[in-house]
């Protein structure tokens, strides 16, 4: 963390050392300074087993909605705002939306006049090597009426935050903009990732660790996800989203047997989906696969192990066709074969939707 | 735009690459910052159809403490016919299948042609033809402070995935990579670090000048130190690598005598036998003058001189002996013989404190070594070795560890008033060891010192540390005498400190030695980031006790022998034993060197699970020609050793100084 700390202050000084032509530090300055006044700090629950007790979030109206991550810090009755000028405001949470990791705060103060984001007309997008700014409270270095730090990156990448379900710990699984700057540290979480014309494209996420690759990703959920739960939060009418079944509790619905796939035995964490053998006379058969094949795709996403390939095997839809592709030698051979129709499962007992 | 650059102070690096930017029928950029945007984003684009994504199917799931991914990963094509250059830290896990997407995306299995274990490239091909080979950026126009993009395709976008930062330096690790502040991580690992003009300046791999391997530099990610092989080299060497062999880091077999690495000259220390180095005649003494042509005069330029040779490569030293030049052309290698670790068979006695060194006198000749048969006797004083004169029993190791097995040397003795030569035929160190030694007796002070430290058991911590540590120290310590130290590395959850200080005060007392108990900062077990704690408790017994540092032992059990082994081969000039008890050796070991010795005793039950595995931990040693000793404990499952055994490993201690 002390790394990511470092080069996050090597960002923040290279902002503030930059000074570029005239004419762009008056738009830059004036950029900042517009962002900085609609950012606020928040400080709620935490700081007890290294759970940082602050976070950051954006004023959404100038009545006083903020907007900010929907983290641990919130859960507290104790909850403050500072906003942009010190001023301290106690704050209650008006509505959530967990899987955008998302919750919209109510200032307790009806006299407030906020400079607050226009989420119709001061919303942009961007793609890779875009420049952007991100403004957030980490490691919580500003207090009372100083600014928030900014940082500064391009766009990484504006891509699915998750390929599929479990490549991050994260609820958020729609596609982000990744940056290339450090800007999700502790307490990041809330602050806005902008363009350098101060277009406000995203909210930052929370500190998130890529399990594919065992990285840490800095990243920012777009505001076009964010802007209809924001209003409808507002206006008071949400309702929390669906969540989908929980697929690792999802019961198999086919295995490889059905077929007529027999696999290598599942030894390693991530033994290889070889073909064993092929019943005679089965879908498998007919469709031309042979022993010694690597299956690498099924419907199209790649299947590095055996136990993935059982695990979307089993959550295929019924009837309609199972699209693989196969390593024979150095070819790759896509074959299909036809899916037997299956009733549904009864559904779970439905959980989902009755959560915060 | 000029008037502007010159108002602003602009730092030189934004001014230099600027390239006027074409504007593909979009609004012409307003100003400097969003016209080098687009340059990054122009840059990208060309470069972009060379780009594939890489993803690997099977293979292990963790290497070495390495957690290795399954996330795309990047490679560069280099050549039309379908060869990709990646980083070989995206094939450490050692994949089943690898597969390569093009940018248009079309799909190929890839097989993995050779590695480049120098620079950690690895050359794949796919059966494809007509493939986008992107524009060099040539070597010699490279600057600090220019641009550079890093490019990768880990993300399931259409686009490539992009980090902007500049030149950060060249010529770094060994002169083998240049350095960039951009992101450099899995995300873009074997992708191409692009200049602003859409040519590759070169590819992206993680890098460590402190350590090697196929992890090495990973733990430096997004820190903005990233690394990037420059392509022009890349291609130099892509000829070799297509034949399919690996490419291996060239050596020629010396070591250079200790020095400040930036203001010392390269004086040969060490010709290793039998390497390039010695059948062209090197000899230790030698000084390195230029190596091919480039002159020498720290010894850190002979590292980057070699840093870009191969096994293979013909270089051409001249060095310098007393007032001659000699010029000599040297065949590098890629593996040298280990060095075989050389044995007289004397255990010297030890020096007491404020004793005059005058020759080393014999404790005893073990049994069946060439000093029995050349009729040394205890009590014997050592005073020369063939020409050189001997003082101390350093300076005796010092003189045998040059020499070779096999080898006559003449040992001048002196025995009594006479003064006798006799001739000895030097041998391999054994690995068995007599299971008898007599002890020597330490007496206490007399009279006691005033300021004598701690002794019997105690408790403490150490400054600047969370963890804290037991010890043990023989109430009648004498600092006159050195101590051995026995630093114990308990196995998780269970310190044991009750069984261990009962079972090994007597062998202290008997052995003079020391025993110091760290404990784990967690109790489940050791963290290797606690490494630097040990060291430091090292550092502190030898500053408070006199200890003996020959006789510096690490001793651990079950799965604290992973710990044990991890410090040992971390910190080689502290430790010269490791007593490792039912716990096999996880990790490759490192060569043995002539300089520091270290030396192994292991113990296993024979009904243990773990037992196969110690025993090939002992083999592995001895494949790296480390002395390792197993004892062998009889009807025994994961225990502790018994009493016997660890009197045989007190014994063992007592004899670690033996030359």
């Amino acid at each position: 963390m002390t790394k990511r700390i470092l080069t996050s202050s090597f960002l923040l000084l290279l902002t503030l050392t930059w000074a570029p032509s005239l004419a762009v530090a008056q738009s830059i300055h004036s950029t900042i300074q517009r962002v900085q006044q609609r950012t606020v700090k928040v400080f709620g629950a935490g700081g007890i087993r290294r759970l940082h007790a602050y976070s950051t979030g954006f004023v959404v109206s100038r009545q006083g909605h903020v907007a900010t991550v929907w983290s641990h810090v919130l859960d507290t009755d104790e909850l403050t705002v500072v906003l942009a000028d010190g001023r301290k405001v106690r704050a209650k949470v008006l509505g959530a939306e967990p899987q955008l990791d998302l919750a919209v705060l109510e200032l307790q103060d009806k006299e407030l006049d906020l400079p607050a984001w226009d989420l119709e007309a001061d919303v942009s997008d961007a793609g890779p090597g875009t420049r952007v700014l991100g403004f957030s409270n980490m490691f919580k270095v500003a207090t009372g009426d100083e600014m928030v730090s900014v940082l500064h990156g391009v766009v990484a990448a504006k891509a699915p935050l998750a390929t599929r379900r479990g490549a991050f710990e994260s609820s958020y699984e729609g596609t982000a903009f990744i940056v290339d700057a450090v800007t999700n540290n502790p307490g990041a979480g809330g602050g806005v990732l902008t363009t350098r014309a101060g277009r406000l494209l995203g909210m930052i996420g929370k500190e998130l660790r890529n399990v594919e690759s065992n990285t840490w990703v800095n990243y920012a959920v777009p505001i076009s996800e964010l802007k209809q739960p924001i209003q409808e939060i507002i206006a008071g009418k949400y309702r929390a989203r669906q969540r989908d079944p929980d697929e690792t509790n999802a019961v198999a619905r086919y295995r490889p047997l059905e077929f007529g796939i027999v696999l290598l035995p599942d030894v390693l964490f991530r033994t290889p989906a070889f073909i064993d053998g092929v019943q005679p006379g089965s879908a498998a058969a007919r469709a031309g696969l042979q022993p010694d094949d690597l299956i690498l795709f099924i419907n199209g996403d790649l299947v590095q192990s055996c136990r993935v390939f059982k695990q979307r095997l089993g959550r295929i839809d019924s009837g309609g066709v199972l699209k693989l592709t196969v390593r024979r030698g150095d070819k790759l051979v896509p074959v299909e074969l036809p899916v037997p129709e299956k009733p549904e499962k009864p559904e779970k007992p439905a959980t989902a939707g009755d959560k915060k | 735009m000029m008037a502007k650059r010159g108002s602003c102070g602009l730092s030189l690096w934004l001014a230099v690459v600027l390239v006027p930017s074409v504007s593909l029928g979009q609004q012409p950029p307003a100003d400097l910052e969003s016209r080098e945007e687009q340059a990054f984003k122009e840059a990208s684009a060309v470069v972009a159809p060379s780009v594939v994504r890489i993803q690997t199917v099977g293979g292990l799931d963790r290497v070495g403490r390495v957690l290795t991914g399954t996330a795309a990963t990047t490679g560069v094509v280099v050549s039309a016919d379908g060869y990709v250059i990646s980083s070989t830290f995206n094939f450490a896990s050692r994949p089943a299948s690898v597969l390569v997407t093009l940018a248009d995306g079309r799909r190929f299995p890839a097989k993995l042609i050779a590695n480049d274990r120098a620079r950690m490239l690895t050359l794949l091909k796919i059966e494809a033809d007509g493939l986008s080979v992107p524009k060099v950026a040539p070597r010699d126009g490279f600057r600090v402070g220019q641009w550079a993009i890093a490019m990768g395709r880990t993300y399931e976008s259409p686009l490539p995935n992009l980090s902007v930062g500049i030149i950060s330096a060249l010529d770094r690790i060994w002169g083998q990579a240049l350095q960039t502040d951009a992101k450099i991580s899995p995300a873009n690992y074997g992708g191409p670090l692009v200049d602003i003009r859409g040519q590759v300046i070169g590819v992206l791999v993680p890098l460590s000048q402190r350590r090697a391997g196929r992890t090495a530099g990973v733990e430096w990610y997004d820190s903005g130190i990233g690394f990037a092989i420059p392509m022009a080299d890349i291609l130099g060497t892509l000829p070799r690598l297509k034949t399919g062999t690996d490419l291996l880091p060239g050596l020629m077999g010396i070591t250079l005598k200790a020095g400040n690495v930036y203001a010392s000259a390269a004086i040969i220390d060490r010709v290793r036998f039998n390497s390039p180095a010695e059948k062209a005649g090197l000899q230790p003494g030698d000084v390195i003058a230029t190596v091919d042509g480039q002159p020498i005069r720290r010894l850190v330029q002979v590292r980057n001189a070699l840093g870009n040779k191969y096994a293979g490569d013909t270089i051409s030293v001249v060095v310098r002996r007393g007032e001659k030049s000699v010029e000599q052309k040297i065949q590098l290698i890629g593996k040298l013989e280990p060095y075989t670790p050389i044995y007289l068979g004397i255990l010297p006695a030890r020096q007491k404190q404020g004793e005059a060194a005058t020759g080393v006198v014999v404790r005893k000749i073990l049994p069946g070594s060439p000093a029995a048969a050349a009729m040394i006797q205890p009590g014997d004083k050592v005073v020369q070795l063939d020409d050189t004169p001997v003082t101390d029993s350093a300076g005796l190791f010092d003189v045998i560890s040059r020499r070779r097995v096999g080898e006559d040397v003449t040992v001048h003795v002196e025995r009594g008033a006479a003064r006798q030569k006799v001739s000895a035929k030097l041998a391999v160190v054994p690995t068995r060891v007599p299971a008898m030694l007599e002890s020597v007796e330490i007496a206490a002070p007399d009279p006691k010192p005033a300021d004598l430290p701690t002794t019997g058991r105690f408790n403490k911590s150490l400054a600047g540390h969370d963890n804290n540590f037991w010890a043990y120290v023989p109430e009648n310590y004498n600092p006159a005498h050195g101590y051995g130290l026995v630093v114990w590395i308990h196995p998780g959850s269970n310190t044991m400190e009750a069984d261990i200080y009962d079972l090994w005060k007597p062998i202290c007392e008997q052995r003079g030695l020391i025993l110091v108990g760290p404990r784990a900062k967690e109790i489940a077990g050791w963290n290797l980031s606690e490494a630097g704690f040990i060291e430091a408790l090292v550092k502190e017994m030898q500053q408070k006790y006199n200890i003996d540092d020959q006789r510096i032992v690490l001793h651990g059990y079950s799965n604290g022998c992973r710990f044990a082994y991890h410090l040992a081969f971390k910190y080689r000039s502290l430790f010269r034993g490791v007593v490792a008890s039912s716990g096999p050796l996880k990790v490759t070991p490192p060569e043995n060197r002539p300089d520091l010795r270290l030396q192994f005793y292991l113990s296993c039950g024979d009904k243990d699970n773990l037992y196969r595995r110690v025993q090939q931990t002992r083999s592995r040693l001895a494949g790296m020609k480390f002395p390792v000793t197993l004892r062998t404990v009889p009807d025994e499952a994961h225990e502790y050793p018994p009493i016997p055994v660890l009197e045989a490993i007190g014994c063992w201690i007592d004899m670690l100084d033996r030359i």
